[in-house]
């Protein structure tokens, strides 16, 4: 092609290219809608069903949309500050809209989450610590708040199916720093876990549906 | 190997140890568009490697996040070279200029980021602190075009499909591309141009285009569900309107191509869990005019073809982050009539065989990186550069001769690196060679062996 073509057509491309807001990647843009954010945003890390690849980045298929909402806010506010927080989300939430929050909360929340792709294993500890706790210290179990299934419960995320890694990491976080200022109860109920009891429980509920 | 000194390096790590951490508000031009730390898009930190969100992050156009109302950065390098034989050469001062100095090696500009919802640009012009010298022995700098691309970029996804696509305007053959093996990204970097910097690994062999850099170039891409990517589009001399691909290039040393000059590409892509891997291929055919001062002249256009398979692996899961890349380009060089099967001798004037008609060239890349917290990293590379020998190779110049008139160049490079902040590195490269020029020994007819270039490389690398 020739050169002197490249103008012209870079110019009507241009022309053409101002605005797409069906399929914008524009977080500074109120008006595009939180589930286009979702597909055209959000997908590149945590999947377009919100059913991520990566254990860096955690699942959000049927997670619970008042936890979702609080933790997009927290991000956009920096309340919460952990490192996974603050390397990747304080950016893509700085603009967002209180009705982008609550538009992205729903979407998903009306996803599902995929099935398991091994069986659940025998995994008795972690069993334990998600059914009864560990009373002798202290530790309440975690269905107690995040429901029976592991599925959560309005402020209480979602935890079946959850990557392990992000679990584990997400509770020593809550052990060991004040990074998570909304979930300071995680702090008390952590208090207690030896590193085994967190990835026991963690490996349990990843293979929880 | 000799003790390295390294003169000035106190200096160096003063300035550093006065660095104190950028603030969140001052980032880079495409963190300030996302408003996200380095390492979302460059695995483990490092540059220019990209992690599977800065892939997509590329393809789809730079268009992510807010545009920035200074959609400006800038790099600089310090650096310090030392070679580990200087005492094989007639005037070492000549050959091994800056050795064991510490210089303020090359700066680079960028203009980047977001324009419209779908159009971005990664414009770079670079430069060289050491560019060129004159009569009197002194430096003079320069700056000039490096890499651009402009690019057009829509994304089709839902639940069942994910189709990203796009068009490409850039100047230099794979420079669209997002996997680090690809010609235009592995590399380490930075490459200084001072002679003590020759034999660094940046100017080792690396799989590459004839055509090289400061072309101009319309690609079209699609990324197919993330699986299933594929490129073609054809370059031009960066002339015309096009001219600014170039901008800053003495006219007698660009590359001046004749007609359009097919580029293609395809790679399968796969993640699972903290992996992804690719496998990929590429080519390109180039008809390279041979004194870019004159290009009336058909019969005087050399023919390359060149052929690539590469692959990538990346394990990232926080704190680690490993990868490994890997690269073979095959070249074959036809020249034109008035350089092939001409007479040659060597310097005492005994007579060689005539010059090929006909050259092949393959290099092979692997290298393996390991990252820990972003912050601390060590990699380990090797190279192998074969080919046909040609009479036209031959050259007895000490320390850059070549007196087997072979192509051959085979070596290993190491790495130590530190990252304090996420705008700042110190890196301790080291390149060990066991063929230089065709030859393990005596490679330049007066005893210098591939060994007595074996560099230390320090640098210190700095952006705003």
């Amino acid at each position: 092609m020739n050169v002197r073509m490249m103008v012209p057509l870079a110019l009507g491309i241009a022309a053409a290219a101002c605005s797409n807001l069906p399929r914008s990647r524009d977080l500074g843009n109120p008006e595009v809608s939180g589930a286009t954010l979702a597909r055209q945003v959000c997908s590149n890390c945590h999947g377009v069903t919100g059913d991520s690849i990566s254990p860096n980045m955690p699942k959000l298929a049927a997670q619970q949309r008042e936890y979702l909402s609080a933790q997009l806010r927290g991000f956009r506010s920096h309340s919460r500050r952990d490192p996974a927080g603050f390397e990747y989300m304080w950016g893509i939430s700085r603009s967002l809209t209180d009705k982008q929050i609550e538009e992205l909360a729903d979407y998903y929340a009306a996803q599902t989450m995929a099935r398991a792709v091994s069986p659940v294993s025998a995994n008795e500890r972690g069993h334990a610590l998600f059914a009864a706790g560990a009373p002798d210290r202290g530790v309440p179990p975690c269905s107690s708040c995040h429901g029976d299934q592991g599925q959560g419960n309005g402020k209480f995320p979602r935890l079946a199916g959850q990557h392990a890694d992000y679990l584990v990491k997400q509770l020593t976080v809550f052990q060991r720093t004040d990074e998570r200022p909304e979930g300071a109860i995680m702090k008390v109920v952590a208090h207690a876990l030896t590193r085994d009891d967190i990835e026991a429980a963690a490996a349990y509920l990843q293979d929880s549906r | 190997m000799r003790a390295t000194r390294f003169p000035g390096m106190s200096v160096v790590l003063l300035v550093f140890c006065a660095l104190q951490p950028f603030d969140a508000s001052a980032l880079p031009a495409f963190a300030r568009q996302t408003g996200q730390n380095c390492m979302a898009c460059h695995a483990g930190g490092q540059f220019p490697e990209l992690t599977p969100y800065g892939r997509l992050f590329k393809l789809t156009g730079y268009t992510l996040g807010e545009r920035s109302a200074v959609p400006f950065s800038a790099m600089a390098v310090a650096s310090d070279s030392h070679v580990q034989n200087t005492s094989k050469s007639d005037d070492s001062k000549a050959d091994f200029q800056k050795n064991n100095s510490l210089i303020f090696a090359t700066a680079s500009a960028f203009a980047a980021g977001k324009i419209t919802d779908n159009l971005g640009a990664f414009l770079q012009v670079t430069y060289d602190n050491y560019a060129s010298q004159s009569d009197d022995g002194k430096f003079h700098g320069h700056t000039s075009a490096d890499n651009m691309d402009i690019r057009y970029a829509d994304r089709s996804i839902d639940e069942h499909r994910d189709i990203i696509f796009g068009v490409s305007a850039n100047n230099n053959p794979s420079v669209a591309d997002v996997w680090n093996s690809a010609p235009a990204w592995m590399q380490y970097v930075p490459v200084p141009s001072p002679t003590s910097s020759s034999f660094i690994d940046g100017n080792a062999p690396y799989p590459g285009y004839a055509a090289g850099g400061n072309l101009a170039g319309l690609t079209g891409y699609l990324f197919w569900n993330q699986q299933i990517y594929a490129e073609i589009g054809a370059y031009r001399s960066a002339t015309g309107i096009a001219g600014f691909m170039s901008a800053g290039v003495a006219d007698a040393e660009k590359i001046r191509l004749q007609g359009s000059n097919p580029y293609w590409r395809l790679a399968w892509n796969h993640g699972w869990g903290a992996h992804s891997l690719m496998f990929g291929t590429s080519g390109m055919n180039a008809k390279i005019f041979d004194d870019p001062l004159d290009t009336a002249d058909a019969s005087t256009v050399h023919r390359f073809r060149d052929i690539g398979f590469d692959a990538q692996y990346q394990y990232l899961l926080d704190p680690h982050t490993l990868t490994v890349q890997a690269a073979y380009m095959h070249d074959n060089h036809r020249y034109p009539a008035f350089l092939a099967d001409q007479a040659a001798s060597d310097a005492a004037g005994n007579p060689l065989p005539n010059t090929n008609a006909r050259d092949h060239l393959d290099v092979f890349r692997a290298k393996a990186t390991y990252v820990y917290a972003a912050r601390y990293g060590a990699s380990l590379g090797f190279f192998n550069q074969t080919g046909s020998t040609n009479s036209a190779l031959y050259d007895s110049t000490r320390v850059y001769g070549n007196i087997s008139a072979n192509p051959a160049v085979r070596g290993l490079t190491s790495e130590i690196f530190w990252t304090p902040v996420q705008y700042a590195r110190i890196g301790l490269q080291f390149t060990a060679y066991g063929k230089y020029n065709g030859a393990t020994h005596n490679y330049d007819g007066a005893g210098r062996n591939a060994s007595d270039n074996n560099s230390v490389f320090l640098y210190f690398w700095g952006a705003y």
